[in-house]
């Protein structure tokens, strides 16, 4: 009996070739998305999860609010890990730091070889109690106890030995101390929310710091991970504005606030200022698993609507069947067993689908996703529930439909397929035509999103600046040297300096405007710049001058604030701010320009108050100059890049040459809106695809039933378009009703989106036009050209089939 | 083997109510060669149904050997159907994506035959209708005489003790007709009830009595030697 479902099975599919093939297509396709989006999401939500205590770390976060200015700081001051740790020793069971001294990259030499290292990091010697992570060689309790004590990942240590045997031998870091490789670790899983290559032992850096590390509650550049005991977070939080009270200086007390949050949160719901990599965002999870499960269900549905459609051909086969004998069970088992096997094949098809786009999915992505990850009893358990759910879902409906048709009905070929199933037909292409629909006008939003967040006006110039990272150089030391070696080549337009990467990041630092008390610093955003930086990066001065390098006090006296700052300090103009105290850590200062706004980190945030200033204290000058910004004329590039790394190469011997484009690193900032773009992109496609192939199973279905119908008018005289317009009409009708719930739904979900914005783009309404619009057109196409061929057909063959 | 009493048979649609067997009252023994007979819309088919267990009368009594079947579940009338009738059709209802030999296979499945066995019997009833040469073909591939023998090899491949033919002919010329009514007559003759539905004064003439229907009843019963 198996064989003969089989055979029957089989000899169905070939016989009907194009309808298998578009359904089984479908499905597999619909599969293989959402495999790809569940490992995708699985990957999302994995990370940090490999740590045995990653339920009970916890991140210190600190926040400073000076009357809505300020920072919300992943790190934290030096003191404040150890300083928990003695005060509540019950509750704080281990502790770590984590610090990279603010810089970019890190240069690090062993024998002839020099790399500039974005993964270098100093931590407490408890940092591989607190994180588990697989060491080769070396020992995890005390590979970072001595002093200048160094644990390097595998790809590193190859890097840098080849084959030697690393441990032991010393790698020179930035050219001040030897550090002795005293470990090897696997390379950290890529589901991680920070990546290091080389991690130092944090003790190393006294001899840096005159002795001993940092005291200061000010300065906050750790990242301080805390193992606690079970369930005591809430606890301890409690206990944080005593804390604060007790060791914060007075200037902060009443602006600082501590809390915890979970290591297990960073990756998805943290975007904190200094993290040490961007995370990703939950909500670009929700979105996607949302059409990655609406596209499953679109799938399914339309596995559904070509099975019946399909079944008119089987009416005799079941009229036959039930004549000798078959009972209803035993064709519902039948059916059941076909659609089954339809949705295994097709399940199969999808995982050879899933493995051959994983490469090009990982690229656009950045991941490394591989479809073994689903090699565990329960994920193989969900993917065959999947092809049974599937199956059955699909399955059930012709099965029980089809079985129940009399079998006197069925041989006389009186079958009224679509009279029970009319509604339930209409409302399923109704839902695929809302899906998307929403889908279009979602997917164009977030493209218009991103054009707009690339090409915002920033209130900057982006283009054709080469930034170099020049912390701890000879550069940094020397850069009005530098500077104009550098603008001897005429294709350079001018050059300046920087802390940070404007629009990318920024410091907050302690001032204290005209009309504070003594003690009432404030934290401000600001960059450390030098001379040329508004006329590098094209900010506007509104009021007021400009840094000025024959005005020899600059450095010392003068301040350059944002428009913003005016607001926020109540100062009636912009005119009226020029000459007002700004006082800094290095004395009295004075504001003497007042700059148009722009965007001091990426358009999530909005443009607040902002302060320019050039600190020039010997000693102290190369630590603020992290980047060093050079305009360059748009014809010279290549040119100038030769000439520049020419130059470095004389300044800087033994360090290599790197260099970055401002835009690039500017775009990086939207990274996660590409790779949400590119996949809500892919995704909407492959669903409209597959909505397509379900409307033309169900535009063939129909046309099929009315077959007697289309002869009967064709005799009559009806001509071939009037038939394609009875047979669109319908169509017509339902793709108008799911615009009507795509609308309001689709204008719901993006404003929810761009909610997290502070500079969005509203989706235009031509965007919900170009939706409309899209799915009419396709529908009209599909049902006309299948319409066609139906009044096409010779009207004496048509009626003859009764 | 077969008694009705006061069959009939309403049809209902949403506004018409359609009457196609008014009171019918027949019985036919084992081993006669019946032929209902009458014009278009007389009940022929309605009645064929019933006697083959396909449907049940609205009222009235039908007994099938012995069994009161009048208003039993499609599972027990499956279950008499499969062990006791083969039916053949005037447009014959092979399944197109099945061969010849699996066409004829297949009621032998539904009665959980096993395979050694269900290959015997096939290739047996095969030869005898002489179309055995032809088992691997499908339907598609078959003149209408071979597939109406094909037709009747399925029909009695599971030895039933009845066999209904609603108009065997109809779709065959008149030499493929004749082979298949001697065919019929041949079965007949080895001891199976045939029961056949038919236009065909010719082919009535086959049977041993005819049954005369006009407008849901029973106008005459004809018996004759042959």
């Amino acid at each position: 009996m198996w064989i003969n479902y089989f055979r029957i099975a089989f000899r169905n599919l070939s016989k009907h070739a194009f309808y298998a093939f578009i359904n089984m297509s479908g499905l597999a396709i619909g599969i293989a998305s959402f495999i790809i989006i569940w490992l995708y999401i699985l990957d999302e939500v994995s990370y940090d999860s490999y740590h045995k205590n990653a339920e009970n770390i916890y991140r210190l976060v600190n926040v400073y609010d000076f009357e809505g200015v300020g920072e919300e700081s992943a790190s934290s001051p030096f003191p404040v890990a150890w300083t928990l740790q003695n005060d509540y020793p019950d509750k704080v069971k281990n502790v770590t730091r984590v610090f990279n001294r603010q810089v970019p990259r890190t240069l690090i030499q062993y024998e002839e070889k020099s790399y500039n290292e974005r993964g270098f990091f100093f931590a407490d010697s408890s940092f591989f109690s607190l994180f588990d992570h697989q060491f080769l060689q070396g020992d995890p309790q005390t590979s970072l106890n001595e002093i200048n004590s160094v644990v390097i990942t595998q790809s590193t240590a190859r890097r840098y030995f080849g084959e030697e045997d690393p441990m032991g031998k010393t790698i020179r870091f930035e050219k001040l101390l030897d550090l002795k490789v005293t470990g090897i670790i696997h390379d950290v899983p890529h589901n991680s929310h920070f990546s290091f290559d080389m991690m130092a032992s944090i003790s190393s850096l006294r001899k840096l710091y005159r002795g001993s590390l940092p005291k200061t509650w000010v300065w906050n550049p750790c990242w301080t991970y805390l193992l606690l005991q079970p369930g005591v977070a809430d606890q301890l939080s409690e206990n944080f504005p005593g804390f604060i009270q007790k060791y914060f200086y007075d200037a902060e007390k009443e602006h600082v606030t501590l809390y915890l949050q979970p290591l297990l949160d960073i990756h998805l719901k943290s975007s904190l200022d200094y993290e040490i990599e961007p995370n990703s965002n939950i909500l670009y999870l929700y979105i996607l698993g949302g059409i990655a499960f609406f596209l499953l269900i679109i799938a399914i549905i339309n596995y559904l609507n070509l099975a019946t459609a399909t079944s008119a051909h089987r009416a005799r086969e079941i009229g036959v069947k039930k004549v000798f004998g078959a009972t209803r069970d035993q064709l519902i088992f039948q059916f059941l067993m076909e659609s089954l096997l339809m949705s295994f094949s097709a399940l199969i098809i999808a995982l050879v689908i899933a493995e051959l786009s994983l490469p090009v999915f990982n690229l656009f992505t950045g991941k490394a996703i591989f479809l073994d990850r689903l090699a565990e009893p329960v994920y193989i358990l969900g993917l065959f529930g999947i092809g049974l759910i599937t199956g059955l879902l699909a399955g059930l409906y012709p099965a029980f439909f089809l079985s129940a048709f009399n079998p006197i009905d069925s041989l006389r070929g009186q079958l009224k397929q679509g009279a029970k199933s009319g509604s339930a037909r209409k409302l399923l292409v109704v839902v695929q035509f809302v899906v998307s629909i929403t889908l279009i006008i979602i997917t164009l939003g977030i493209f218009n999103q991103l054009r707009y967040m690339r090409n915002a006006d920033t209130g900057f110039n982006k283009e054709n600046i080469l930034l170099l990272p020049i912390s701890n150089t000879m550069i940094a030391r020397d850069f009005e040297q530098f500077k104009k070696e550098l603008l001897q080549n005429p294709k350079i337009e001018s050059v300046t300096a920087m802390d940070d990467i404007l629009g990318v990041a920024h410091n907050t630092h302690e001032f204290r405007p005209e009309g504070f008390p003594e003690d009432q610093w404030q934290f401000y955003p600001a960059l450390v710049v030098r001379y040329d930086f508004l006329k590098t990066f094209g900010i506007k001065l509104i009021a007021g001058r400009d840094y000025d390098e024959s005005m020899k006090t600059d450095p010392e006296k003068a301040v350059l604030i944002n428009e913003a700052m005016v607001h926020h300090m109540g100062w009636k103009s912009n005119e009226e701010a020029i000459g007002k105290k700004f006082r800094s850590l290095q004395g009295e200062e004075r504001v003497v320009g007042v700059m148009s706004d722009f965007n001091v980190t990426s358009l999530h945030q909005p443009a607040g108050p902002f302060v320019l200033n050039i600190k020039e204290q010997p000693g102290v000058v190369h630590w603020f100059l992290k980047y060093a910004a050079i305009k360059i004329h748009p014809e010279g590039k290549q040119e100038v890049m030769t000439f520049v790394n020419d130059l470095w190469d004389q300044w800087e011997k033994g360090r290599p040459f790197e260099y970055s484009w401002f835009e690039n690193e500017l775009a990086q900032l939207y990274h996660d809106e590409e790779v949400l773009g590119f996949l809500a992109l892919t995704l909407t496609l492959i669903i409209i695809f597959i909505a397509t192939l379900g409307l033309y199973g169900l535009v063939a279905f129909m046309a099929a039933q009315r077959t007697r119908e289309i002869g009967i008018r064709r005799v009559m005289g009806a001509s071939e378009w009037s038939i394609v317009r009875l047979l669109s009409v319908e169509f017509i009708k339902l793709v108008l009703i799911s615009i009507l719930i795509a609308f309001p739904l689709t204008w719901w979900l993006t404003d929810y989106w761009l909610s997290h914005f502070a500079y969005a783009m509203p989706v235009s309404w031509l965007n919900y036009v170009a939706g409309g619009l899209s799915a009419m057109v396709l529908a009209l196409i599909i049902t006309s050209l299948r319409a066609l061929r139906a009044s096409l057909t010779d009207p004496v063959n048509s009626i003859k089939y009764e | 083997m077969i008694k009705a009493i006061d069959l009939s048979r309403v049809f209902l649609t949403e506004e018409v109510e359609t009457t196609a067997l008014r009171q019918v009252s027949f019985e036919i023994k084992k081993g006669e060669f019946v032929a209902i007979m009458g014009p278009s819309g007389c009940g022929k088919s309605t009645l064929l149904n019933i006697i083959g267990l396909l449907d049940n009368p609205t009222s009235g009594k039908y007994y099938f050997l012995d069994h009161e079947i009048s208003g039993s579940s499609e599972r027990q009338r499956a279950k008499h159907r499969k062990n006791n009738i083969g039916f053949v059709f005037q447009n014959f209802n092979l399944i197109d994506e099945l061969t010849v030999f699996e066409n004829v296979e297949m009621p032998l499945i539904y009665l959980g035959i096993p395979s050694k066995e269900r290959k015997r019997r096939v290739d047996e009833v095969l030869e005898q209708m002489q179309i055995a040469h032809r088992r691997k073909h499908f339907p598609g591939q078959l003149s209408g005489g071979q597939q109406q023998r094909v037709a009747v090899a399925r029909a009695v491949v599971s030895n039933p003790k009845l066999i209904l033919a609603d108009e065997p002919t109809g779709n065959l010329d008149s030499a493929n007709g004749e082979e298949v009514m001697n065919l019929l007559s041949e079965l007949n003759k080895q001891g199976t009830t045939v029961v056949m539905v038919t236009h065909s004064q010719r082919d009535a003439e086959y049977s041993s009595r005819i049954i005369r229907l006009f407008d849901g009843q029973i106008l005459a019963e004809n018996f004759q030697s042959n």
